[in-house]
C-alpha cells in the first residue's frame, strides 16, 4: 500500500539505489554526505530531492545491502553512518555492469537514429 | 530470497521492540541533515532563517519521508488491523446495551448450531477411539440388481467367504478384520444379564491396535476351526460391573448363552468396540454357531449371507482411491457368483455409525435439524444487522466526516467489518462454550430417558477440532453476513447532505436504510413463521400419536419376552416350557387370558414374507410381500380384536399348526374386493392356507399408518421356540410383574426374561417424534424471541426517529389514534408481508414433513391458525410499546428533540 509508493524525485528508483551504493563505495558515510557526494560528482546535474534519499537508504539497509551505525560527525553531532556490506558490494558491481550495458545500448541506438 | 526476507523480518521485529527509539532515530537523522544543509547555506552567505527555510525546501516533505521509512520498518497492515480491532473494542465497550443484545443474539444463533453439530459429529463424524484411527476404513457392500440375499442385520454387511476373499486378495491393507455386530448374549449370573458383544475375527485386536489391559487378545489359532475355542475377551466395564474387577478372572469360565467361555483377556478401559452400542465381550468369529444356537442359518458356511461388518487398516501411504480400485477387482470377481446383480463398495474412514444405512439416516435427520438451526442463526443475523444499521445512522456524521477528510471507503468498511467480526467472535465464543457444556447435559438426559427397548449408547460429544472449526467458520461467516450490508450502506453517504444535516438523517440514506431494515424484519418474521409452524405441526402430530386408537386393547396387558433359541432350547423342550409357563400364568390371581405371539403388537421388529394372493402387486402377479404374525387363538380375545367374518383359530388348529389363516379387513378389501374371502386359500411357501376368518384392522405392526394387508397364522409346534407371551390381568402391573417373573423362574431358573406393559411399545413409536417436537419447540421459541427482539428494536428506532414529526402532528391537532395507526402501520407492514411469505413456504414444506413422521398432517388448521395469531399478536405488542412511549412525549419537548 503506501509503503510501495516511493517518490524518488526525478530519478528512477533503481538509479537512486545505484547512486547511493556507488557513493558508499568510497567508504562509510552519513545521509547528508551521500547527498553532497551525488551533487558534487554529478556537477549538480542530477537534482535529487534530498528527503527521498532516506527511504532509499532504509530500504537498502532492510535488504541487507547496507549496514548502519550511529557515530559522531565531523562537527560533533550524532549521525547515522551507512556502509556497504558484502552483499552491497556485490550488488554494486552487478548493477554497475548492468547500467553500463544498458546505457551503451541506448547510446548506440541514439547514434544510429 | 528467503534469507533476505528473514533478515528484513528480524530487523523489523527488532524495530518493533523499540518503536520510540526508531522514531527518535528518524527524527535525529533528518534533523542532522537539515542542520548540515542550513549550516552550509548560511556559510555561503545569507541569514540563518532563510538558510533553514531553503534547507527544508531542498529536503522535500519531511512527514512523507518519515511515513515511508516507518512503513518500511514496521508491519503496517498488521498494525492498522490491530488499531481497528482496538477501536472496535472501545466502541463496543462504549455501547454496552447494543453490545449485550448483539452478543446475546449471536451467542444463541451460533450456540444452537455448534451444539447440534457437536452431536452430529459425536454420532457420525468422530473417528474410532483407537491408535492411528485415520488409517482404518470401513467397507460396505451395496448390491444393485436382482439378488436374493440372506440378511442377518443389514444388507450392506458381507458374508464370511466374501470376507475371506477380501482379506486374502487385497494389496492395500496391513490387516482386515470382520465381526458380527450387536451379538446378544445372556451372561449366567444372578440375575442373568443381557449383554451386547461381538463375534470377531482373531486379528480384531491386532488390526485395531488395542492391547488388552490384562491377559491376551485373540491369536490365529483361536479361529482355527469352528466351535473349538471357547475363549472370550471381556470389556473393562463388564469386568468391573459383573466380576468386581477380580484380578484372578483370567482362565475362569463364564457362561454366555449357556456355553462356557474361558476369559483370556480384559480390554483396556474405555474400549467398547466399534459400534455405538458398547460391546461387553468379544468371542472368536468361529464360535458363532455355539453362541447363537438354534438359528436356522449356517453363518460361516452361507456365502450369500450378510452378517459381518468389515474394517481394514491401510498400509502406510495407501490412499482411499487405491483402496477402492484394489477392492473393486475382488468385488467384481465375487459378482460372478450371483448373475444379474453386482456389488459396489462404500469405503470410508471408520466411525461409529459408519455403515451406509446408518449414515444416510443420521445425515438425513442431521441435515434437517441443521437447516432449522441455520434459520435461527439467520434470524439472529438479521437482528444484529438491524442493530448495526440503526447504529450506523447514528454514526452517520462521523463516517461522513472521516470520508471527507480522506479516509478511503474500503478502509472504513474494513473498520466496520472488524467491529462486526469482533462482535461475532465474542458471541460465537460465548455461544459455543455454553453449547458444548449444555448439549452434553441435554443429550445425557435424553439418552438416560430413552424407552426401555433402546439399548445404551456410547456417545462422545466432547468438542474436537471438527466442532471447533465448524463453530469458528460459522462465526466468521456470520460476522461478515450481518456486517457487510450495514457497512456498505453506512459508507455510501452523500457527503454534502450528511455533513449539513443536523441529526435528522439524510433523507436519501434514511429511506434506503429504512427499506433495508424493513426487508430484514420481513425475512426474520418469515423465517420465524416457518420454524414456529413446523414446530406446531410436529406438536400436533405428537398429540395425534399420543391419542391414536391402535385398534386393540393395551390396558392390563403385559408382554413377556424371552429368547429360547439363545438359551439352547430345542423345539421339544420349547413346547414343554411354553405349556408349563402358560399353565402357571393362567392360574395367577387376576389373570384371565394368556396368548402367544411371535411378535407382540408394535414390537420393534416384525415378520414379512411372500404370500400368493389373487391380484398381488409383487414380482409375480399373484405374490405379495406382507407382514404377518404367528399367534394363538387367545391373541384375538385378550387384545379384543373382533372378527368381522368367519371365526378365530381353534385350539386344535393352533396346537397342530394347521394350514389355516386369518386375514385383516384391509387384506380382504385389497385382494377380494368385497367378495367373501372365508374359505378361499392363499399360498405360503409350499403350503396352501385356508382362510377361516377376517379380523378387524388393528395397528399391530406399525403405529399411525393407514391399515395395510396383514396375515395371522396359527402358532404351531415349530413356532414354540419363537413365540412370546401376552397376559391380561385385572391386578395392577407391578404385582403381576413379580408374579410372572417368579412363574418364569419356576419353570427355568436361569431364563432371562423381560416383562413390560404392552403400552410401553407405543414409546418406540413416540420417542423419535417427541424428541423432534421438543427440539423444534425449543428452536421455535428461540426464533420467536429473536424475531420479536428484532421487531421491537426496529419499532423503537422508527418511533424515536419520528418524535419531532409526532410532536408537530399532535400540535396541529392530530388525534392520538391516527398517530398510533401511522406508527403501527409503518412497522407492521413488513411483518405482515414476512408472515404471509413464511406461511406459504411452510405449507409447501409441511407436506414433506408429514411424510417423515407419524401423526403429522400437512394442513393442520389449528397450527395454521394459532401460530400466525400468536406471532402477529406478539409482533403487534412489540411495535405498540415503543409507539406508545413516543406518543407520551410532550409535544413541546418533542419539537425541541435533537
Amino acid at each position: 500500500m503506501t509503503a510501495k509508493k516511493e517518490n524518488p524525485g526525478d530519478l528512477l528508483q533503481g538509479t537512486l539505489d545505484l547512486l547511493i551504493l556507488k557513493a558508499l563505495g568510497q567508504g562509510s558515510q552519513h545521509g547528508y554526505g551521500v547527498a553532497e557526494w551525488i551533487h558534487a560528482t554529478s556537477e549538480d546535474i542530477l537534482r535529487v530531492e534530498e528527503g527521498a534519499l532516506y527511504p532509499a537508504l532504509h530500504r537498502l539497509e532492510l535488504r541487507g545491502l547496507l549496514a548502519a551505525e550511529w557515530g559522531t560527525s565531523e562537527n560533533n553531532r550524532r549521525a547515522k553512518y551507512y556502509s556497504l556490506t558484502a552483499a552491497g558490494r556485490k550488488e554494486l558491481a552487478q548493477e554497475t555492469e548492468h547500467w553500463r550495458r544498458l546505457s551503451g545500448a541506448v547510446a548506440r541506438i541514439l547514434q544510429t537514429a | 530470497m528467503i534469507s533476505s526476507w528473514l533478515n528484513r523480518t528480524v530487523l523489523r521485529l527488532k524495530a518493533l521492540k523499540r518503536r520510540r527509539q526508531l522514531d527518535r532515530d528518524l527524527d535525529d537523522e533528518m534533523a542532522f541533515h537539515l542542520a548540515m544543509r542550513a549550516a552550509k547555506l548560511e556559510a555561503l552567505g545569507g541569514d540563518p532563517a532563510a538558510a533553514q527555510h531553503a534547507a527544508r525546501r531542498r529536503f522535500g516533505n519531511i512527514g512523507n519521508v518519515k511515513e515511508q521509512s516507518r512503513a518500511m520498518w514496521t508491519f503496517t497492515a498488521l498494525e492498522s488491523w490491530w488499531t481497528d480491532a482496538r477501536y472496535a473494542g472501545r466502541s463496543l465497550a462504549n455501547n454496552p446495551g447494543f453490545t449485550l443484545v448483539a452478543v446475546l443474539a449471536i451467542a444463541l444463533g451460533i450456540g444452537v448450531n455448534a451444539g447440534i453439530f457437536s452431536i452430529l459429529n459425536g454420532v457420525a463424524l468422530r473417528l474410532l477411539p483407537i491408535p492411528s484411527s485415520r488409517q482404518v476404513v470401513s467397507i460396505d457392500q451395496i448390491f444393485h440388481g436382482k439378488l436374493r440375499r440372506n440378511v442377518h442385520g443389514e444388507t450392506t454387511l458381507v458374508s464370511y467367504s466374501e470376507y475371506l476373499s477380501y482379506r486374502s486378495d487385497n494389496h492395500v491393507f496391513s490387516g482386515l478384520l470382520a465381526y458380527e455386530p450387536f451379538l446378544m448374549a445372556t451372561l449366567a449370573s444372578a440375575p442373568p444379564k443381557q449383554l451386547f458383544g461381538a463375534a470377531a475375527s482373531c486379528n480384531y485386536f491386532a488390526v485395531l491396535q488395542i492391547a488388552p489391559s490384562a491377559g491376551r487378545a485373540f491369536v490365529d489359532s483361536d479361529c482355527a476351526a469352528p466351535g473349538t475355542n471357547a475363549v472370550v475377551v471381556i470389556s473393562d466395564e463388564l469386568w468391573h460391573s459383573s466380576f468386581a474387577a477380580d484380578p484372578a478372572i483370567l482362565g475362569k469360565a463364564i457362561r454366555l448363552n449357556r456355553v462356557a467361555f474361558v476369559v483370556i483377556g480384559v480390554a483396556p478401559p474405555g474400549f467398547t468396540g466399534t459400534e455405538p452400542i458398547p460391546s461387553a465381550f468379544w468371542v472368536p468369529l468361529t464360535m458363532q454357531p455355539s453362541i447363537e444356537p438354534g438359528r436356522e442359518m449356517d453363518a460361516l458356511g452361507d456365502a450369500n449371507l450378510s452378517w459381518l461388518a468389515v474394517l481394514g487398516r491401510l498400509r502406510p501411504g495407501v490412499s482411499l482411491e487405491q483402496t477402492r480400485a484394489d477392492l473393486a477387482v475382488i468385488s467384481a470377481r465375487l459378482d460372478q457368483r450371483h448373475p444379474g446383480a453386482f456389488a459396489s463398495l462404500a469405503i470410508r474412514p471408520a466411525t461409529f455409525l459408519g455403515r451406509q444405512e446408518e449414515q444416510s439416516f443420521v445425515f438425513g435427520i442431521g441435515g434437517i435439524i441443521l437447516a432449522a438451526t441455520s434459520l435461527v442463526l439467520l434470524i439472529a443475523c438479521a437482528n444484529v444487522a438491524n442493530l448495526l444499521l440503526a447504529r450506523a445512522s447514528a454514526r452517520h456524521r462521523e463516517i461522513a466526516l472521516r470520508l471527507s477528510i480522506g479516509a478511503s471507503r474500503w478502509r472504513l468498511i474494513r473498520q466496520l467489518l472488524t467491529e462486526s467480526l469482533l462482535l461475532a467472535l465474542i458471541g460465537g465464543a460465548c455461544g459455543s462454550v455454553i453449547a458444548f457444556w449444555s448439549f452434553q447435559g441435554i443429550s445425557g438426559f435424553l439418552l438416560g430417558h430413552l424407552p426401555r427397548n433402546f439399548p445404551p449408547l456410547a456417545l462422545n460429544l466432547a468438542p474436537d477440532w471438527h466442532v471447533l472449526a465448524y463453530a469458528f467458520v460459522l462465526t466468521v461467516i456470520t460476522g461478515i453476513v450481518f456486517g457487510l450490508v450495514p457497512a456498505l450502506q453506512a459508507t455510501r453517504a452523500e457527503l454534502n447532505t450528511a455533513l449539513k444535516e443536523e441529526g435528522y438523517g439524510a433523507a436519501g440514506a434514511a429511506r434506503r436504510g429504512g427499506r433495508l431494515r424493513n426487508t430484514l424484519v420481513g425475512v426474520q418474521v418469515a423465517v420465524c413463521m416457518i420454524l414456529l409452524l413446523a414446530a406446531a405441526l410436529l406438536m400436533r402430530g405428537l398429540y395425534v400419536a399420543q391419542t391414536v386408537d391402535p385398534g386393540f386393547r393395551m390396558g392390563g396387558v403385559a408382554s413377556i419376552s424371552f429368547d429360547l433359541r439363545s438359551q439352547a432350547y430345542d423345539d421339544k423342550r420349547a413346547a414343554v416350557f411354553q405349556s408349563q409357563l402358560i399353565d402357571r400364568l393362567a392360574s395367577l390371581p387376576g389373570v384371565d387370558g394368556v396368548a402367544q405371539a411371535e411378535h407382540a403388537p408394535l414390537d420393534d421388529s416384525h415378520n414379512q414374507t411372500n404370500f400368493q394372493l389373487p391380484g398381488g402387486h409383487g414380482e409375480r402377479a399373484d405374490v405379495d410381500h406382507l407382514e404377518f404374525d404367528n399367534v394363538s387363538p387367545a391373541f384375538f380375545t385378550i387384545l379384543e380384536i373382533p372378527f368381522v367374518r368367519g371365526r378365530n383359530f381353534t385350539e386344535a388348529e393352533s396346537r397342530s399348526g394347521a394350514n389355516v389363516a386369518v386375514i385383516t379387513e384391509a387384506a380382504a378389501r385389497t385382494y377380494w374386493h368385497g367378495a367373501d374371502p372365508v374359505g378361499q386359500t392363499i399360498g405360503h411357501g409350499k403350503k396352501e392356507l385356508q382362510i377361516v376368518g377376517v379380523a378387524r384392522d388393528a395397528q399391530v405392526a406399525r403405529l399411525g399408518q393407514h391399515p395395510r394387508p396383514y396375515i395371522y397364522l396359527p402358532a404351531g409346534p415349530e413356532h414354540q421356540i419363537l413365540v412370546q407371551l401376552l397376559v391380561h390381568s385385572a391386578v395392577p402391573f407391578r404385582q403381576t410383574e413379580t408374579a410372572i417373573r417368579s412363574a418364569v423362574h419356576m419353570v427355568d431358573p436361569d431364563m432371562p426374561v423381560d416383562i413390560a406393559p404392552l403400552a410401553d411399545n407405543l414409546e418406540i413409536w413416540r420417542t423419535p417424534s417427541r424428541i423432534v417436537a421438543a427440539l423444534s419447540a425449543a428452536l421455535g421459541a428461540l426464533a420467536l424471541v429473536l424475531a420479536i427482539t428484532g421487531v421491537y428494536g426496529v419499532a423503537s428506532y422508527a418511533s424515536s426517529r419520528r418524535i419531532r414529526e409526532i410532536g408537530i402532528r399532535v400540535a396541529l391537532g392530530a388525534g392520538s389514534r391516527d398517530v398510533m395507526g401511522l406508527l403501527l402501520r409503518q412497522v407492521m407492514r413488513p411483518v405482515i408481508v414476512g408472515a404471509v411469505v413464511g406461511m406459504v413456504v411452510c405449507a409447501a414444506v409441511s407436506s414433506v414433513l408429514s411424510a417423515m413422521l407419524f401423526g403429522l398432517r400437512s394442513y393442520d388448521p389449528l397450527a395454521f391458525l394459532a401460530v400466525p395469531v400468536l406471532l402477529l399478536g406478539v409482533a403487534l405488542l412489540a411495535s405498540y410499546l415503543p409507539a406508545r412511549r413516543a406518543m407520551r412525549v410532550d409535544p413541546i419537548t418533542a419539537l425541541r428533540y435533537e
